[in-house]
């Protein structure tokens, strides 16, 4: 991994890598599941994509293949890979490459820095929310900026999480920080609700550390350096948390990758290593608990049907399914493993006009996985996971906390 | 975290001792690099390529066994191999069954026209040992570049044709692509059709193994009936479909069972105290996590997976330090034409009789870690044609020798 530090610290194309490429032996493990190629032949897969074209990029050169920007990042090619290639990361660099090279549209800086508008959307939520459902605002939408209006916009609560955090009864403890994401902040308030319910259950006091969008969605684009300008602003407010001794918590396993791997790996933002080392998927750090038998383990009998998807970014942090492990000592609870790889949504991917069709072809092979197993709810740890389920399935779609939380015993 | 089994590698072996443990209610953790050698190499169970057509295998494996006695199959034995295999099998219930034809080995045609014995066959792939009694017609896929139709058929002698795919999906198209397809009933309508077209006399339709991932048998049947014809599914060159097939199913029922999964990475340190290992080290950097067990199962592979590393003039196995029993020199390591028996196939980790390994001399090294798969000395896999056999066999028996004790 020397020539991405290499390259992270010079922020200079021209150190990026020459030869890491030779490592892959064709062996096409990758393309075995590619949830992109499998759905559409635009791209060419990972094997291809990566390595194989990667030998014939030469810094200076300008970028060739369009197809690049159809790579999702979803890391499944990485994980089966037995020669250890970096492939998404191959692909990401020249998609940066290719779209600096381009220019990217209005709509890409606006779906990534949904950050900046996200407490005004909160604020004004209630003019706001029927308007983003609204049909011809979308068919506007669509027009204007190239946002598929198929899609669903995501709708914002009012007060935030933050706002509703200040004005919760806090409770006295071993002092945990919470990194909760944007879309939990503005959208999606009550899974934040349910996250710090569920660790002042088990005896924690949750602070709140400064934060602003964890930068994944610029990285995401290829936008290496506002995901930098990102990082630099979270950084020092996480290392001071840790450095109090807290232990940072990630309900958005999206987050907490970026957080706990990218920060480092890609960015090599200073200090991001130490914090990296106290930063724990909120399952984790419940299964920890259960293993040192600090869980609190006594729970009501929920009688519900469930399927649990778990993210690509869960799948990349290397942690199992720690979510599934405790939703399984829930009495009464069914839960069911859903079989099936990538939602297809990518972050922004699926929103973007020229590839809704291809991240619904993707999204389909899930529907069919979830279909098949006929539940009642469908649990996820990933936002943009939980949004595609909906889309595609009209199911009610959980972080796995809430669950957990209905399960409390007061 | 604690577990009561940590099994290194993805491959057939390890899956194969995660499940035979997860079975008895042990806490496993497995943790592979990729996602082992399942989708490079396996389509089919070989058990032993020597044992001749009409020969029940039983008979055959223990006349091979008692003039191989250093073999995995010799230390093993007959009916653990046996028991191995009742235990693989359980895991394919009806449609997707993998059997035998009369106990014995049977010649199907692989992917360039030749044929290779092997025993346990899928149900989707089970046809082809008929494929010299019967006229046959083999069908090949336009920019699908991993099957060429025409070649296997003229060596088969039979007809080849090669499809034109409907206009969404020309240029390239991968193995999976097509095999997704497949699943869906309008493109099964449109192959359907166009084979019929084709279709003079012939009896028997040979496909590349990519009849849908999921629901292979259904995808046959279907097509079997638009068609009117018997169908059956060849190996073709990675990614094999029949392999992920098989890793799908043990992954689903591994996560069933609460085995925690961990795929992609590789453990990058072993802890010793004495002659116990007492923890692996997963490196994500930067974070390294530290999980232990009482017992450890080896299922890492040779080269391909990176069981075995290889400098100029050694082989070694990087992650417990295990001696590989090899040739003195690199001079002796492969023979001059290709094709011949190369020392190098038969280089690996020595274990006793309970797949702990050993040194050269016999004597024990580590009393809580065992070896399993194509890691292991002694066996040549690709002249044998044994590869899945060891795999079950010595997964299964590992998981149980770790159990009972």
């Amino acid at each position: 991994m020397q020539w991405v530090r290499h390259m992270a610290e010079n922020m200079n194309k021209k150190a990026w890598p020459k030869h890491n490429s030779d490592l892959c032996i064709r062996c096409a493990s990758c393309m075995a599941v590619c949830p992109v190629s499998r759905v559409t032949s635009l791209f060419p897969g990972p094997k291809h994509a990566g390595p194989g074209a990667q030998r014939f990029r030469k810094p200076g050169d300008p970028s060739v293949n369009e197809w690049i920007d159809l790579c999702i990042g979803c890391h499944l090619c990485d994980l089966v890979c037995p020669s250890g290639v970096p492939i998404s990361e191959l692909n990401l660099i020249a998609r940066a490459k290719y779209l600096d090279e381009q220019g990217r549209p209005f709509r890409d800086w606006l779906l990534t820095h949904s950050y900046l508008y996200g407490k005004l959307g909160s604020r004004f939520s209630r003019i706001l929310n029927p308007l983003l459902k609204n049909g011809i605002m979308r068919w506007i939408v669509q027009l204007l900026l190239g946002i598929d209006r198929r899609r669903e916009l995501p709708v914002y609560d009012s007060p935030t999480f933050r706002q509703w955090f200040r004005n919760h009864l806090p409770q006295e403890g071993k002092k945990v920080a919470y990194f909760y994401g944007c879309y939990i902040n503005t959208n999606e308030t009550d899974v934040g609700k349910a996250t710090v319910e569920v660790l002042e259950a088990n005896g924690f006091e949750v602070v709140l550390p400064p934060q602003e969008c964890c930068g994944i969605p610029m990285l995401g684009n290829g936008n290496f350096k506002e995901a930098r300008k990102m990082a630099l602003k979270n950084i020092p407010s996480l290392l001071q948390a840790i450095r109090s001794g807290s232990d940072l918590i990630f309900s958005s396993t999206t987050c907490g990758y970026m957080i706990r791997h990218e920060y480092s790996h890609l960015l090599n933002i200073p200090g991001s290593e130490e914090v990296a080392r106290k930063t724990f998927d909120l399952f984790e750090y419940l299964r920890n608990l259960k293993e040192s038998g600090n869980l609190k383990t006594r729970f009501k009998a929920l009688q519900i049907k469930a399927a649990y998807f778990a993210p690509c970014h869960l799948r990349s942090l290397g942690i199992g399914l720690p979510a599934l492990d405790i939703l399984r000592l829930l009495p009464g609870l069914t839960i069911e493993n859903v079989e099936a790889d990538c939602c297809g949504l990518g972050g922004t991917f699926g929103f973007k006009k020229e590839k809704y069709e291809i991240s619904q072809e993707i999204g389909n092979d899930l529907k069919e996985a979830i279909d098949r197993l006929e539940p009642e709810i469908v649990l996820t740890d990933c936002e943009g996971c939980r949004m595609q389920i909906h889309h595609l399935t009209g199911l009610k779609v959980l972080h796995p906390v809430q669950v957990l939380r209905e399960a409390l015993i007061p | 975290m604690h577990y009561d089994l940590i099994i290194i590698g993805m491959g057939l072996s390890g899956l194969m001792a995660a499940q035979t443990a997860s079975d008895a209610n042990q806490k496993v953790l497995i943790v592979g690099k990729g996602m082992g050698g399942l989708a490079l190499f396996s389509n089919t169970v070989d058990l032993l390529g020597d044992i001749s057509e009409g020969v029940k295998w039983k008979d055959g494996l223990s006349r091979w066994i008692q003039d191989h006695p250093d073999h995995p199959y010799g230390k093993i034995g007959l009916e653990k191999i046996e028991e191995s295999l009742s235990s693989f099998n359980s895991l394919f219930p009806p449609p997707y069954t993998f059997q035998s034809k009369n106990e014995a080995n049977s010649l199907i045609p692989t992917g360039i026209g030749t044929f290779r014995p092997t025993f346990l066959i899928p149900s989707t792939l089970m046809r082809g040992i008929t494929v010299r009694e019967k006229k046959t017609l083999i069908i090949g896929f336009k920019g699908y570049k991993d099957f060429y139709a025409h070649r296997v058929a003229d060596q088969l002698k039979c007809r080849g044709i090669v499809l034109s795919l409907p206009e969404k999906l020309q240029g390239e198209i991968s193995a999976t692509a097509l095999a997704r397809r497949m699943e869906q009933s309008s493109f099964r309508e449109f192959i359907g059709a166009e084979v019929k077209k084709h279709l003079r006399d012939e009896e028997l339709i040979g496909f590349p193994a990519l009849l849908g991932i999921k629901a292979p048998t259904g995808v046959k049947k279907d097509l079997e009936k638009r068609i009117g014809a018997s169908l059956f599914e060849i190996p073709v060159l990675p990614p094999s479909i029949p392999g992920m097939r098989i890793f799908n199913r043990f992954k689903e029922r591994l996560i069933q069972k609460g085995v925690t999964f961990l795929q992609g990475y590789s453990v990058s340190k072993a802890l010793f105290k004495g002659k116990r290992c007492v923890g692996v080290e997963i490196s994500h950097p930067p974070v390294i996590t530290l999980y232990s067990a009482d017992h450890y199962i080896l299922a890492t592979g040779r080269f391909t997976g990176g069981g075995l590393k290889v400098d100029r003039n050694r082989i070694s196995e990087p992650l417990f330090q295990l001696p590989v029993h090899q040739p003195g020199s690199q001079e002796e390591w492969f023979e001059k034409s290709f094709f011949e028996a190369h020392p190098m196939h038969r280089i690996g980790v020595l274990t006793d009789s309970s797949l702990r390994p050993m040194g050269e001399k016999g004597e024990p090294i580590l009393e809580n870690v065992r070896v399993v798969g194509t890691i292991l000395a002694h066996q040549n896999w690709i002249e044998e044609k044994s590869r899945e056999g060891i795999e079950i066999a010595t997964g299964y028996w590992a998981a149980r020798q770790a159990l009972a004790q």
